[in-house]
This record gives structure tokens, sequence and C-alpha cells, in this order.
């Protein structure tokens, strides 16, 4: 799992970089930290607002918006930066309503804000992000006490001081593990920044490497990536350690839903709808105009071609990803050494796909290479590219990836499971392999079922590593979106871009019929 | 455990390993960075005359680190690609073979072919200026004017590390030197309407929004658009706008290729030939000129109708590998400058 890690940082000391990266890297730095600041900003506060009204207040809607304001977490952030530029540009709909509110033709005859710009991106990452704040804070909420509350309401606090003074201290661990799971993403992120014009590192490892042939500079900024990933790692565990404080069990007071009246409650409502709006909304209403609009038959056919090698790479990637988390999860009952192990493992869901890829490509080809020389030595025989040219090579890099989904879904199946079912299957003399087929398997299913469907999506709208390890010819989805929108070709994509968005839809509409959307 | 793990990975082994299945005879690999809709008809015309069946991969960005990546297991005969700064890469990095077809000399001027016939050029495209059809009256305009005071605010041109922006940087080095060519691209950067984003296309949709006056655009993307059926939209922005081509009075305008070359591990050497000759014939060529609305590299074939149009071509007269050598220089500069985060003054 440490391999492209290691080989990156080996290729950053040793390969000569012609100093163009080193030239980028402040202004990366600098567009990168602002971005994930305002990122981390906005995502908080709409997060924590949303799951503080759904979860201690009844108000019109409120059913609906519980778990609604999920959905936006089914559109990939590059989708959402494609559908945006084209709903706020020139042709798109607010602008056409003004130039027929206040007359005018063209730009120069009225103001318009430009969504290609850095605060562009910000707001668009928090639409589409806001969730994993949202998600984290309403889970939290729903297992604290509602006692400190209706103690401070008791004591006469207001509603607002009551939010100030003690729901917002509390819920601090919740809001930090959303955020970063935010700011992950706008790190990892790479159609949208390049669309948004933003000098993130992502971007600038992706040019330097690709339009500069520069692999040792692109080294070097990867490992930078990975020092700016590490330290958010270690702001989380930090939060997650004082959660375990915070929580009061034995005090527990079932948190019941104050009823909103009048403005308030009209209030609450609009904000939610909003925020379901912006988040999912416009991006899916936009997709699904301009797919359905044209159906041209050139796009049907573009898109089947890529939904093929989709499911095949998708079901590939979640059967090895799940098996590996399996494994993962049974021995995090093992010593203290693999229980270690398997922590860094699942930190590869923090490293940005881009990075991934360029530190497995080189290794990767020298496998091919060495396999073929062997083989040739002793059978005569060439197999060719059977890692770096095949889709192996993506299924590598989904299974590091997201591990950390299926490894937690399962750790926490388990958990819940006990152990009793795996000691009377020992006392019957079950062992090894037995144990796991007739044990694990039957009792995990749901799990494992989950567990899949989630990498599955997770690798649906996956697009760098994609983007760049996909054997060659072969086109996924998300790439036919990325190529088409890179050359201003955005509206034929639209149709596999709705795909995308569906397929993200499925793992939420499952953890709302499960009733637990906590595992988003 | 074990068993389980070995029997899994085997098993994805064989799902997975599903190599692109390429013969060894009577066929040729192709590898493009170029889209189907221009080679489909070459490589059908092509399987029609020599009875050789061409095998595409379509591939966008990082198409030559892969190549590099799989050395010498590569089933690539010929790479289709853009930009001289790409073909002199693949010659520097050693990932190229000599072109031995007579057709080569016979056909592609000098200057837009490896003197060891490491790559050749297959078409022509100029960077030119896209101006708005009201707002500008100026009909003959040098790369110069552009950083006059005049087109404050008013410029568009896409990020300036893209391949096309550091080859019009990098023949402005080859040309002024690097101290000028600094100088230039800050008075440049200064008058950009905005930080530059997006691709060409999107630089003309935003003449059409009044965003800016003039944009730095590749000459085919005019009839690209005009011509697009697909989204119609296009052809509004593109009828925003008219060709200027840049320096026409004076040093000529900056021109990049379209071209290609055998790679060095080629299983299909003699074939790869055999199609070079073909992209170089009079009819691939006029496939060429007239799909794509780019200028054909053998001068005895015409510019399509529309590309006509809009202008005659006057080609810079340096040499494009003096162009690919500044490419660095010019990537520097951009860096330097911070040109794509916009307007700095």
């Amino acid at each position: 799992m440490g391999l492209p890690i290691l080989w990156l940082a080996f290729a950053a000391m040793v390969s000569g970089s012609n100093g163009l990266a080193a030239a980028m890297l402040p202004t990366a730095l600098r567009e990168t930290t602002m971005l994930m600041l305002s990122v981390g900003f906005m995502t908080g506060v709409l997060g924590l607002v949303a799951a503080w009204l759904v979860t201690h207040f009844e108000f019109a809607g409120r059913r609906l918006f519980d778990w609604a304001l999920i959905l936006p977490l089914a559109v990939p952030t590059y989708l959402a930066a494609y559908t945006y530029v084209e709903f706020l540009g020139f042709t798109g709909p607010p602008q056409q309503l003004v130039r027929l509110l206040f007359g005018g033709e063209t730009l120069r005859d009225y103001w318009f804000p430009d969504i290609r710009s850095d605060w562009g991106a910000s707001l668009v990452f928090s639409m589409v992000l806001y969730p994993y704040v949202y998600a984290s804070c309403r889970a939290f909420f729903l297992m604290q006490s509602a006692s400190l509350d209706l103690a401070a309401r008791t004591l006469g606090a207001s509603r607002a001081r009551t939010f100030f003074s003690v729901t917002l201290p509390i819920s601090r661990p919740a809001i930090v593990v959303g955020v970063t799971l935010a700011m992950m993403e706008v790190v990892n992120d790479l159609g949208a920044v390049q669309y948004f014009g933003v000098n993130s590192l992502t971007a600038i490892i992706y040019s330097t490497w690709i339009n500069r042939a520069d692999f040792g500079g692109a080294a070097q900024l990867a490992v930078t990536i990975v020092l700016v990933i590490a330290l958010l790692i270690l702001l989380e565990r930090a939060a997650r350690r004082d959660r375990v404080y915070q929580s009061h069990r034995d005090s527990r007071v079932p948190p019941g839903r104050e009823r909103l009246r009048g403005g308030w409650a009209a209030m609450a409502s609009l904000y939610c709808t909003l925020l379901f709006a912006l988040g999912f909304g416009v991006p899916f209403g936009q997709l699904a105009y301009l797919a359905l609009r044209r159906v041209a038959p050139e796009n049907v056919a573009m898109t089947l071609n890529a939904l093929w090698p989709t499911l095949v790479l998708a079901t590939a990637g979640a059967l090895a990803t799940v098996a590996v988390g399996l494994v993962a999860a049974r021995q995090s009952r093992g010593p203290a050494v693999s229980r270690g192990a398997i922590k860094l493992a699942t930190l590869g869901y923090a490293i940005p796909g881009t990075v991934l890829a360029l530190g497995l490509l080189q290794p990767l080809g020298q496998v091919d290479l060495w396999t073929n020389r062997a083989t040739t030595a002793l059978f005569d025989w060439r197999p060719g590219l059977i890692v770096s040219g095949s889709m192996l090579a993506l299924v590598y890099v989904y299974a590091i990836r997201f591990l950390a989904v299926s490894h937690s879904t399962l750790d926490e199946a388990m958990r819940k499971r006990g152990d009793n079912m795996l000691l009377a299957g020992r006392v019957l003399g079950a062992r090894g392999l037995g144990l796991l087929l007739r044990i694990d398997l039957p009792t995990l299913t749901p799990a494992l079922l989950s567990a899949a469907t989630l990498v599955f999506v997770e690798i649906v709208k996956e697009l760098p590593a994609t983007l760049l390890l996909r054997p060659l010819g072969v086109d996924t989805l998300a790439t036919v979106v990325y190529s088409h929108a890179n050359v201003s070709l955005f509206v034929n994509a639209a149709l596999p871009a709705l795909f995308i968005v569906l397929a993200g839809l499925v793992p939420v509409i499952l953890a709302t019929r499960f009733g637990s959307a906590r595992k988003l | 455990m074990k068993m389980t793990l070995a029997r899994l990975t085997s098993a994805l082994v064989l799902t997975c390993a599903t190599l692109p299945a390429f013969a060894q005879s009577g066929e040729v690999n192709i590898y493009s960075y170029r889209e189907q809709s221009l080679l489909q008809p070459l490589i059908d015309r092509f399987a029609e005359e020599t009875g050789i069946k061409a095998n595409v991969l379509y591939a966008g960005d990082g198409l030559l680190e892969r190549v590099a990546a799989e050395g010498e297991l590569s089933p690539a005969d010929v790479v289709l690609t853009v930009d001289i700064g790409n073909l002199v890469a693949a010659e520097e990095q050693g990932q190229t073979q000599p072109i031995t077809t007579p057709a080569l000399a016979e056909r592609v001027p000098e200057a837009f072919r490896d003197d060891d016939g490491n790559w050749t050029a297959l078409s022509l495209r100029a960077r030119v200026f896209y101006v708005s059809k009201d707002r500008v009256d100026a009909t003959a305009l040098s790369y110069d004017d552009i950083a006059e005071p005049e087109w404050k605010g008013r410029l568009c041109t896409r990020p300036g590390d893209h391949a096309y922006n550091i080859g019009l940087i990098a023949q402005r080095i080859a040309l002024n030197g690097l101290d000028h060519t600094r100088e230039w691209l800050t008075k440049v950067r200064d008058n950009l309407a905005m930080a530059p984003t997006g691709s060409d296309r999107a630089q003309v949709k935003n003449i059409l929004e009044s965003t800016c006056d003039l944009a730095i655009v590749n000459t085919y993307y005019m009839g690209a658009m005009l011509t697009n059926e697909a989204e119609p939209e296009q052809k509004d922005w593109a009828n925003a706008a008219r060709i200027v081509y840049p320096d026409f009075e004076g040093e000529g305008t900056q021109v990049n290729v379209a071209g290609g070359f055998i790679a060095k591990h080629a299983p299909n050497a003699a074939n790869a030939n055999t199609l070079i000759e073909f992209l170089l014939s009079d009819e691939a060529q006029q496939i060429y000129a007239d799909t794509n609305f780019e200028f054909p590299v053998v001068p005895e074939v015409e510019p399509a109708e529309l590309t006509q149009s809009w202008g005659e071509l006057k080609a810079s007269s340096v040499p494009l590998t003096q162009v690919a050598s500044y490419r660095d220089e010019a990537a520097a500069l951009v860096d330097e400058l911070r040109f794509n985060e916009g307007p700095q003054d």
C-alpha cells in the first residue's frame, strides 16, 4: 500500500527536476490553503446549522430535508463545477433573466459575477461538500444527550445563546471530522480546479508532469501534498480524541424537537430548501436538462461505450477492496503491529488520485518488464503489459484509495456482531477458510453488500487516477465527461454525467432505507 | 485465508487482464491524441488501399508518459500527437525511430520534419487572434500590439502553461530574446480581462459574452465551431468573432503542428512507414484539411474553402525546432510572472 508514496519520495530525492516546480510551489500552497480554509469554514457553518435545525426543531419539510440534505454527495466536485459554470454563465437561466428584466445584450451592459474564479471554486465546492459536516453533526446530535440544551433553555437562555454557548462547543469534534473530509476532497479534486483556473497543488502536480514532462518536480510537489494531508489527519485524530471525553451517556435524555412557528419556521424551511437546491437541485437539474434536451445517437453510443468499462472496473475494484477490507477488519482484532499497519493502509483515502497515479505508473511498468523478462527466459512467452496496460493497475489504486471505506464499514459490523459465533464455530472445529466461509460471510452479508456499494460508487465518481492509469483506449463515464468538458464540449457529455450522479444516489437511497445515513 | 487471497487475486488477474489484442502482421497500432472524428475516415481509407488494419487507442493527456512507462513492451507503432514540443520531447527521450519512407523528404518541407526523420508534421495550425466583430475595427495586428495599453482588460487566453501558449511564448523568445519576451508577456498578462482558464473555444465564448474583445486561439476552432451540429450554440460563439492573422505584415504568424512518430519498439515498423506515407498522400492531406480545418503540411494540397475565407496564412520563419528548444524557458517565464493568476497591477 505504501509503494506509490515511497517511490515518489525516492524520485523526489534522486531525479533531477528542472526547477520549474519550485517556482510554482508558493502559489500552489497559497491557493490550496485558501481554498481549504474557505471551503472548511463554509461547509462547517452550512452543515452544522442544517444538522442543528433538522435534529433540534420541527418545521415544514423537516422529515424530507433530514435525508435530502445528504444528496449533494452524489455529485462529484468536477460535475458541480461544470454544471455551475454552465448554469451561471452567459447562456444560463440567471443571466437570461437579468437580460430579460433589465435589457442589455452583452456583459458590457450589466454586471454579473464570474463563477470561474477562486471564490467561485470555494462556493461550488462548499455546496456539494457540506453534507460531510451535516452527516457527522447530525449523527452526533442524535447520539448526544439533550440534557445540556434543556438545562440551558430552562435557565432562560435564548435559542441563539444556547446554540453558541452549548451546541457549538460540544459539537466541535463532529464538525472537525466533517470539515476534514471535505478538505480532503478539495485536495483530491482535479477536474473542478482546472475548470475554475485555480492553481491548487493537485492541478500544479498534473501540469508539471503532463505539460512539462517534469516527473522529478511533480514528485517533489506530491511529497508536499502528502505532508499537508498528514497535518490534516493529525488534526482530525486530535479532534476524535476529544469526542470520547465529551459524550455523557449516563445522563441521556432523548432529543425532543421543539416546534418552530411563524417566521422562524419559514426561515428554517427556506434555509434547508436553498441548501438542497444549490447543492443538488442546480447540478442535477442542469444535467438532466442538458442530457435530455437533445438526445443525439452519438451521445448515447458514447455513454454506452463508457458504461461497460465503468461497470467492470467498479465491480472488480469493489470486490478487491471489500476482500482486502475483510481481511483487514479481521486483523484489527490481532496484535498491535497489524493494527498499526491497517491504520496506515487506510490512510490511502486521504491521498489524491493524481499522486497515487504518479507514484505507480513507473513501478508498475517495471513490474511488467521484469515479469516479461522472466517468462521469456523460462517459457519463451511474452505476456505483454499485464499490469500497467490492463485494468489491474486501476483495481490496485482503487483498493489503496477506498480501503478505508470498506474497512470501517466491516469493522463496525464485526464489532456489533461480537465474537460469540466465531468462538462457537471454533469450538465446533471450523478453522481458517471454513470459518470465513461459514461464519463471516453469512453473518456479514449486509455489511459486505453495503461496503461494496459504497466503494462501487466511489469508483464510478473517481476521476484523477482513472484518467492517468486507465488502459489506453478505455474510457469510463468520468473520463468521457472530463475530456469533453476540457474542450468546451461538456454539453455533449451531459448524459454520461447524469449516469454518474444517478449511480451516486444509490447508496444514499440504500442508507435512508436502512435508516442510518451515518456511514456516508 | 491465504488461499482465498490467492484465488481472488488469480480470478482478478484473469478477469481484468483484458489486453488490447494486437496482431503482428497486416496490422498497425496507433496511439492517438487526436480525436476519432478526424482519424476514422483516414484509417478507413488506409485499410481500403493497403489492406492493413489500423487499431487505434485514443488517449488524452499523459500519452507520452504512458509510452515511456511501457518501454520495450509497448505495442504502439505510430504515435499521433499535437504540438512541436511533444514531438521533440519524444525524440529527446529516445521514444522514436527514424521514418524511412521516401515520401517524408519528398512531401514535407524541411521546416516541418526532423532532419533524421524521427518525427514529421502531418498538418499545421496557426496561433491567431479572434477579435470581436462589433468592438474591434483593426484588420491588421501584431503580437506586440496586444501588449499596448489600449488592450487593457480586453484580452482572453487559456492557461499560459498549455502547450499551445508555451509554443507561442517560446517562438517570441526565439525571435526577440528572453528579456524582451518577459516584458511583452508581463504587459499581455496585465491586459487580460480575467485569470486565464478554460479551453480555446471557451475564449471565443468570452468574446460573445463581452468578457473580452480579443482572444488568442488556434485557427481550426473557427471551423469546428461553425460546423458544430451537436451543439449549435457554438455557431453563435464563432459568429461573434473574426480571425486576424497576427504579424501578417511583418515576421509572420506563429505556426504549430500536429504530427506523429514511429515508436522505438514498434512491432510493425514496416506497416508504420506505410501508414505515414499514406497520411502524407494528397487524399489524406485533403481529409485533414476538410474535416479539421487545419492547413495541410504538403504544400501542393489546398486548405478547405472555409479555412481560406479567413485570409492567407504567412508563417513565421522561426524554425520549429528552435521554438521547441525554448519551451522550458517559456514555461519558466509563465511561472515567474504568475501568468495564470491573471492581471497584477
